[in-house]
């Protein structure tokens, strides 16, 4: 089940580091839309993405697989992405 | 001289570590700096164009004679190459590369596509000069030394004549590709280039499908194509364009397929981000075909040590050679020889490891 409201707070979180990261200007993490595709609309290439995805690895501390981040192509489906790393996360903590 | 090593791990050191955030990697100012300065050429993307069938030698194992693409027509259309081009711009390619079989046969199609285009590089066997208002890096092929040219590739004097064409041309780099046959020629090779103050980069031959011959790598050559290369790097470090990672990435018994798995259209079904989206490879008669669409057609994929194909193919791996500082100051080399091979203006800095580092996931060779 999706906690939206944490999913909401991932989302800016994400939208943030892509803004940082990919010095993307006129964008706000307010207004970036996740569904936009990053791709095709952005323009952002598998470098971009690869640094991105290093990024949220360290700052979510999750393990992102190389076969997975290419198809995280807008911010919701990483967020979801994320969000899911983390439930794995804390149930395999939890023993 | 660089003997053939592994630099020691000690025991509880940070070498010793497994797990490495990226924001520490990035700590160490030497990476992050070289990091900054190759990320600023993320923007490259890349596609390939055969410019003509024609050529005015003909080597053995040369890949373009292999397959279906030498028989394509050649459009020798200046318009239809700028319609070409403007559409390629249009679908965010940013980088050309010119090459089968001989495009200093067409210098003018060469030009067009430089006007429309301006980042790219040539492939040419050097024989002619490409005017210098083509400002594209151009890559001059060597396949030993003049006896050897001679036998192999049916040209008298060749490497005399290359440089006489490109000595004091900023746009030059010879690309010595090691074939089993040659590997004791690098060195009297790489001796009269730095004599000349020419620039040298390294390729290893790699079979086309269905090829056999003598050229073709064993283990025991590639051996052998290691330490020459080393002891080059070691040699001659202002003239030579490599780092000890290219020679890891290039003399492994593992094709880079095996190694990186290719990204290229032709071996990649994936079409949602990078090469296997955006890479094409035109023909002369400017078609293309996805199922075999990589920087070397017709090249077998189980024995592909191609630099060219090493360029992309290693260099799109960013992710996985996050892994470490050796390993990423490994990887950062290699983006680092790959920009100053094939950008105008790119200046390589000193490689930022000596250590053997072995691909991720990988034994060392």
């Amino acid at each position: 089940m999706l906690d939206r409201r944490k999913i909401e707070d991932i989302t800016l979180h994400v939208a943030q580091i892509m803004i940082e990261e990919l010095k993307l200007e006129d964008v706000t993490p307010e207004t970036f839309d996740p569904e936009i595709d990053l791709v095709d609309e952005v323009g952002i290439d598998s470098m971009d993405l690869a640094t991105v995805a290093l990024v949220l690895r360290d700052q979510y501390a999750i393990r992102i697989d190389e076969d997975d981040y290419p198809k995280l192509t807008n911010i919701r489906l990483i967020s979801e992405y994320i969000d899911q790393k983390l439930i794995e996360k804390s149930k395999a903590a939890a023993g | 001289m660089d003997s053939l090593k592994i630099e020691p791990t000690a025991p509880g050191t940070a070498a010793d570590r497994t797990e490495w955030k990226f924001s520490e990697i990035l700590a160490d100012p030497e990476i992050r700096a070289r990091w900054e300065k190759v990320r600023n050429y993320f923007f490259l993307r890349e596609s390939t164009y055969d410019m003509t069938n024609r050529c005015n030698i003909r080597c053995d194992g040369c890949y373009y004679y292999e397959g279906r693409k030498q028989f394509a027509d050649e459009n020798k259309d200046p318009a239809a190459w700028r319609k070409l081009m403007r559409a390629e711009k249009v679908r965010g390619i940013t980088y050309v590369v010119l090459a089968g079989a001989e495009p200093s046969l067409v210098p003018e199609l060469c030009e067009v596509c430089h006007r429309e285009m301006p980042l790219g590089s040539i492939a040419s066997n050097g024989l002619k000069r490409i005017p210098a208002s083509v400002n594209y890096k151009i890559h001059i092929s060597v396949w030993g030394n003049d006896q050897t040219s001679l036998k192999v590739r049916k040209a008298p004097n060749m490497l005399r004549k290359q440089i006489k064409n490109y000595k004091d041309d900023p746009r030059a780099v010879f690309v010595y590709t090691y074939t089993r046959e040659n590997i004791d020629q690098a060195h009297e090779v790489a001796e009269a280039l730095s004599a000349q103050e020419c620039m040298l980069t390294f390729n290893v031959f790699s079979a086309p499908v269905g090829y056999e011959g003598p050229l073709r790598h064993t283990a025991e050559s590639l051996g052998r194509t290691r330490k020459s290369m080393i002891e080059l790097l070691s040699m001659y470090p202002d003239h030579i364009l490599f780092s000890h990672y290219n020679v890891v990435a290039h003399t492994h018994r593992k094709s880079l397929h095996d190694l990186y798995a290719c990204s290229y259209p032709r071996m990649n079904p994936s079409t949602d981000i990078g090469l296997g989206r955006s890479f094409r490879q035109y023909r002369a008669d400017l078609t293309w075909d996805r199922d075999v669409a990589c920087c070397v057609p017709d090249t077998d994929c189980s024995d592909c040590r191609h630099y060219a194909a090493g360029s992309a193919v290693v260099t799109a791996r960013l992710f996985r050679h996050a892994s470490s500082p050796e390993t990423f100051k490994a990887w950062l080399d290699y983006v680092d020889t790959y920009l100053a091979v094939w950008v105008m203006g790119y200046e390589k800095g000193p490689n930022l490891t000596r250590s053997l580092v072995p691909p991720p996931g990988q034994a060392l060779f």
